[in-house]
């Protein structure tokens, strides 16, 4: 049952984390169509039944099922698998990764489950109840014991960029997740608050966003063919992003019940940011250079940068709303929904599609199945989501003025129907294109054909 | 550096705390952060009151969600007319904390000082009843008495009285 293949703690952390990826963003569509039809999913005198499945609990199904199930599984599977390509060094122990692979997902299992029973701390992304809090450390203990001895016995001394990331990211993230999920009992009120904004804001700049960057940093060579333009400039972007990115909690928190200097020591350092998501943007484009026709001829290129490019703009709009005066009108509104799924969908989501992409055929020995269904992943992820941010950041323009004007807020609800239905279409079309993927992967593994490898060495 | 991933780790670790230092611990030696209100004292609900068991049916049921329990010094809460702005010491006995992220529907840092019993458990029974076009779930599964305690936690939610 545990396997000792190599590699086969990656795949199965993919396989899975792309079942989830549905699983989730199902559970948005069901969150989406409930703001436009609140029965929706409701049943006359089903007690048991309307408690499970109310707008809350999917909500959260939601949430947790994206972060904690899809992006964090594909990104620990490319870790499983770039750490040892880069080491040149096979994985200290497959058994054990597949064991945690199993393990998580079956902690996943337990909190939908737990979610739809009621259990919740209450606390935004740290919902779920202690002993599953206790349940990730383990998780995040079994898979850094893996991957750092792999690091320690490593063929390849030197440590290219993307290393630096994971460690960094392994090292951060039960930290954060720590400093997020300490019980209500011990500290509550404002400064439960902070943490939690804390934890909220940190999982996706020194989990999500550092993983991301450290696949982004070995894809690109990879896919282009050519040497990452700047090695000096990606170890300026991993000790800014080191040294700022863990103050900007606060943020989230802008003209809120916190003293003001805890809004600032939050506001300025998320301006700071802008100089790590620099040195990424000028290494893609620096990189590229030269090769640009690739990404019309590769549908894994249109995907790494468009991804960089949503990236890019996910990190000039957080700033942007950091500010007070912006964040006073656009605060609480439907516009934070739309940046909030900018950078795990459209940015690092698409990464991770790419190295599975990438992967899956020199793993199985089979080609992608389908270009074309590809590019309909591509063009429905893409679409979709433009259709579905730019509804919600309407909308929230919308309402946060009317806010302003003291219009009674049913009215606001009303104003922006239209745009909340048009919401649904874009992220119907979103999970569509992910229905287009799981097949394609789906037939590449029991039906590609033959996969040729273009690297010069093949390695562990 | 390039060869030494024990350097990476401590280096990570010690930028991290740093900004962990100045933005969650120090918060925590700040007066005003810290220093329970007149609001807060009427918030510290004795445990098993129906106010607690109120506010747990809040919590289990995520309205959270959609629901924010924070006034601003900005134009668009002072606008909507939802009360006080708030501080952090009104938040000290808030175990967890509720301050929601996101206005799915109205504010209710101080939903008990606008609304009345009766229009609480009509509403949240039937809000497409009580409010035409509204888009809040119908929470009329919950039992007897978690509608009541539930609603005596909202009730309670109004500025404390002045001394």
């Amino acid at each position: 049952m545990l396997s000792n293949a190599p590699f086969s703690t990656a795949k199965n952390f993919w396989y899975t984390s792309m079942f989830w990826l549905i699983v989730s963003m199902l559970a948005g569509l069901v969150v989406a169509i409930k703001q436009i039809d609140p029965d929706f999913l409701y049943f006359q005198g089903q007690d048991a039944l309307n408690f499970a499945l109310t707008y809350a609990h999917i909500r959260i199904i939601h949430t947790n099922g994206i972060l904690l199930a899809w992006l964090s599984m594909a990104m620990v599977g490319a870790m499983f698998y770039i750490i040892p390509k880069l080491t040149r060094t096979p994985l200290w122990s497959e058994k054990l990764g597949n064991l945690t692979c199993i393990i998580w997902n079956l902690a996943i299992v337990a909190a939908v489950v737990a979610i739809c029973m009621g259990y919740s701390t209450g606390v935004e992304y740290a919902e779920l109840p202690l002993i599953l809090d206790l349940g990730v450390v383990v998780l995040c203990v079994l898979m850094s014991i893996n991957l750092f001895m792999t690091i320690a016995k490593r063929q390849e001394k030197q440590l290219y960029v993307s290393i630096w990331y994971f460690v960094g990211s392994l090292i951060w993230l039960p930290l954060v997740w720590t400093v997020g999920n300490i019980p209500s009992s011990i500290v509550g009120g404002a400064a439960q608050a902070n943490m939690n904004w804390f934890y909220g804001h940190n999982v996706l700049g020194l989990w999500f966003t550092t993983v991301g960057i450290g696949q982004i940093y070995y894809l690109l060579p990879k896919l282009t063919g050519k040497p990452l333009y700047s090695h000096k400039l990606s170890l300026i972007g991993f000790w800014t992003i080191a040294t700022i990115y863990v103050w900007n909690g606060p943020h989230h928190l802008v003209n809120g019940p916190i003293p003001v200097w805890l809004m600032k020591a939050g506001i300025i350092p998320s301006v700071l940011l802008i100089i790590p998501v620099w040195t990424v943007l000028a290494n893609v484009f620096g990189t590229m250079r030269g090769v640009w026709h690739k990404v019309s001829e590769d549908v894994s290129m249109k995907f790494l940068i468009t991804a960089a490019i949503f990236y890019l703009m996910a990190c000039l709009q957080g700033p942007f709303q950091a500010l007070m005066q912006v964040s006073a009108v656009v605060k609480f509104t439907h516009w934070v929904v739309g940046h909030a799924h900018m950078a795990p969908f459209a940015a690092f989501s698409f990464v991770c599609f790419v190295t599975i992409y990438y992967a899956i055929p020199r793993l199985t020995g089979r080609n992608i199945y389908s270009k074309t269904l590809m590019n309909l992943h591509y063009y429905f992820s893409v679409i979709g989501f433009l259709m579905f941010a730019f509804t919600l950041w309407i909308a929230g323009v919308i309402q946060g003025f009317a806010w302003m004007e003291g219009k009674p807020f049913i009215e606001t609800i009303n104003t922006v129907q239209s745009l909340i239905v048009w919401r649904a279409v874009g992220g119907t079309m979103m999970i569509v294109g992910q229905f287009f993927f799981a097949f394609n992967i789906w037939k590449t593994v029991k039906s590609g054909t033959k996969f040729v490898s273009d690297e010069e060495s093949v390695v562990a | 550096m390039e060869r030494n991933a024990l350097a990476i780790y401590l280096a990570a670790i010690a930028l991290f705390m740093m900004g962990t230092f100045a933005t969650i611990i120090l918060p925590f030696f700040d007066k005003e952060m810290m220093t329970p209100t007149a609001n807060a004292e009427a918030r510290n609900y004795a445990p098993d009151s129906p106010e607690a068991k109120g506010r747990q049916v809040y919590i289990a049921n995520g309205c959270n969600t959609c629901h924010t329990q924070v006034v601003r010094p900005v134009k668009a809460d002072l606008a909507m007319n939802i009360g006080p702005v708030t501080v952090p010491g009104d938040y000290a006995y808030d175990k967890p904390h509720l301050f929601g992220s996101n206005r799915t529907g109205p504010d209710l840092m101080w939903v008990g000082a606008r609304t009345s019993k009766e229009w609480n458990i009509e509403h949240l029974k039937d809000p497409q009843k009580i409010v035409p076009g509204s888009i809040m779930p119908k929470y009329d599964y919950l039992s007897d008495e978690d509608l009541n305690n539930l609603v005596a936690y909202l009730m309670s939610l109004k500025p404390a009285p002045a001394k």
